[in-house]
């Protein structure tokens, strides 16, 4: 884990009071306010904030969107991989059945898109 | 790295520092790591945006590019870690949002009796439901004895796990065995599901099944066929010592009872098919011998055959 001053001094650009804020407003949420509270997805989570504010453009008023839509795919993507994981410590006969059923779904879904 | 790095922000080497932000910040927004997670050929394209904008950004370091001085390596960023490569490990959970894909989340829940890893996290909807564990099917084959008097067996299971199978004496080829809660576990304190095992059973060269009865085929000798006689004949459970009588003939069948499968509904016989079998060479004294017997004892043994002709 890493403090609060480790994290600051890891991603350039950024300040104390910077980080501080973005904890306020829960788009950082340290395991612990004080000491070591930090992870290391954490540090990213920094470094991608000050990329959307300083780099992409974006306002304080749109990170908050942007940070939401990011949460809901890395969250879809996780659901997704324990149903890929899943298939895949079934048997062969199983998982090739999945396969071709999923085979026929896609090519279903995709036919209808506009 | 690209040669030329204008054409990588996609502006002409007469574009204003506010034309080539613009620019730069049109890709990033189209190519940042953590807008394309899983994406790596967007990680590519940014990657190169920003090197090239951190030449032409700078109005100092790309009049040293226009003018040769630095060429288009000129300038690494120092590698960022990106958050995408911890959204997917550890401590990225706790930023789960599975708001938007409740409906996703109920439906893994439903085919795996569980809830998903992100489920619970924020969305706060967690069902608490009971469901009996899926059914697992297995396969296993076993030799023709292990079936005949029964025997304990063990799977090797796809993840590595066991499963031991008591097979009951008399299993037959294409019965399915039900081991009760050896399947997958069930959820919201259900039971878990069965095991299903279907067994093949392997054919034997010497033995055959007739549900619990066994045939063997028995051959004798011409003398022992004519004088009858203590032979040795193999069971299932071991050989035995059976009088054939004198005079027995190929095709005549004598039956061990109770020397069949012992199963639980009852224990079967096992008839025994004689098969009167000449020696592999006939020599003269047998010849001398059978010629010399058949003029004094001539029978037909195919008077029956011309009945009706």
């Amino acid at each position: 884990m890493l403090k609060e001053r480790d994290l600051v001094a890891k991603v350039p650009k950024l300040t104390v009071s910077r980080l501080r804020v973005w904890v306020n407003e829960g788009w950082i949420r340290p395991t612990a306010q004080d000491d070591d509270g930090f992870s290391e997805a954490d540090l990213a989570r920094a470094a991608l904030i000050r990329d959307l504010l300083d780099d992409l453009g974006f306002g304080e008023e749109e990170v908050p969107v942007v940070l939401n839509l990011i949460d809901q795919i890395h969250g879809l993507r996780g659901e997704l991989r324990c149903f890929v994981e899943t298939i895949d410590s079934l048997s062969d006969d199983t998982r090739t059945e999945v396969k071709q059923k999923l085979t026929v779904r896609r090519a279903k879904l995709y036919r209808t898109e506009p | 790295m690209a040669d030329d790095l204008y054409s990588v922000l996609g502006v002409s080497k007469t574009a204003s520092g506010d034309d080539i932000s613009k620019a730069y910040r049109k890709l990033a927004k189209k190519y940042h790591p953590d807008l394309n997670p899983g994406d790596s050929a967007a990680e590519a394209k940014f990657k190169e945006a920003s090197a090239a904008y951190s030449i032409l950004g700078d109005e100092e370091k790309r009049g040293k590019y226009d003018r040769g001085e630095i060429d288009a390596s000129g300038q690494e960023r120092p590698e960022q870690r990106y958050y995408r490569e911890y959204a997917g490990g550890e401590g990225g959970q706790q930023y789960y949002s599975s708001a938007g894909f409740e409906d996703l989340g109920d439906i893994f829940s439903d085919l795996f009796g569980q809830r998903g890893a992100a489920g619970g996290a924020r969305g706060g909807g967690a069902r608490n439901f009971a469901m009996r564990g899926q059914d697992a099917n297995y396969r296993l084959e076993v030799d023709f004895l292990e079936a005949a008097n029964g025997a304990k067996k063990r799977i090797t299971l796809p993840d590595g796990g066991t499963l031991d199978v008591s097979l009951p004496a008399g299993v037959r080829d294409g019965q399915v065995l039900r081991l009760k809660g050896k399947g997958s576990p069930g959820s919201g304190g259900a039971p878990s599901g069965d095991a299903l095992v279907e067994i093949t059973v392997r054919s034997h060269p010497v033995f055959k099944r007739d549900g619990n009865n066994i045939t063997v085929e028995l051959p004798l000798t011409l003398a022992e066929a004519g004088l009858g006689g203590k032979v040795e004949v193999p069971t299932i459970h071991g050989p035995v010592s059976m009088t054939i009588p004198a005079g027995s003939n190929t095709g005549q069948t004598l039956r061990l009872k109770g020397r069949g499968i012992k199963a639980k509904a009852g224990t079967g016989d096992q008839f025994v098919k004689l098969q009167v079998t000449m020696p592999e060479t006939v020599d003269d004294e047998l010849k001398e011998f059978l010629g010399s017997w058949r003029d004094k004892h001539p029978y037909d043994p195919r008077s029956k055959l011309r009945v009706g002709t």
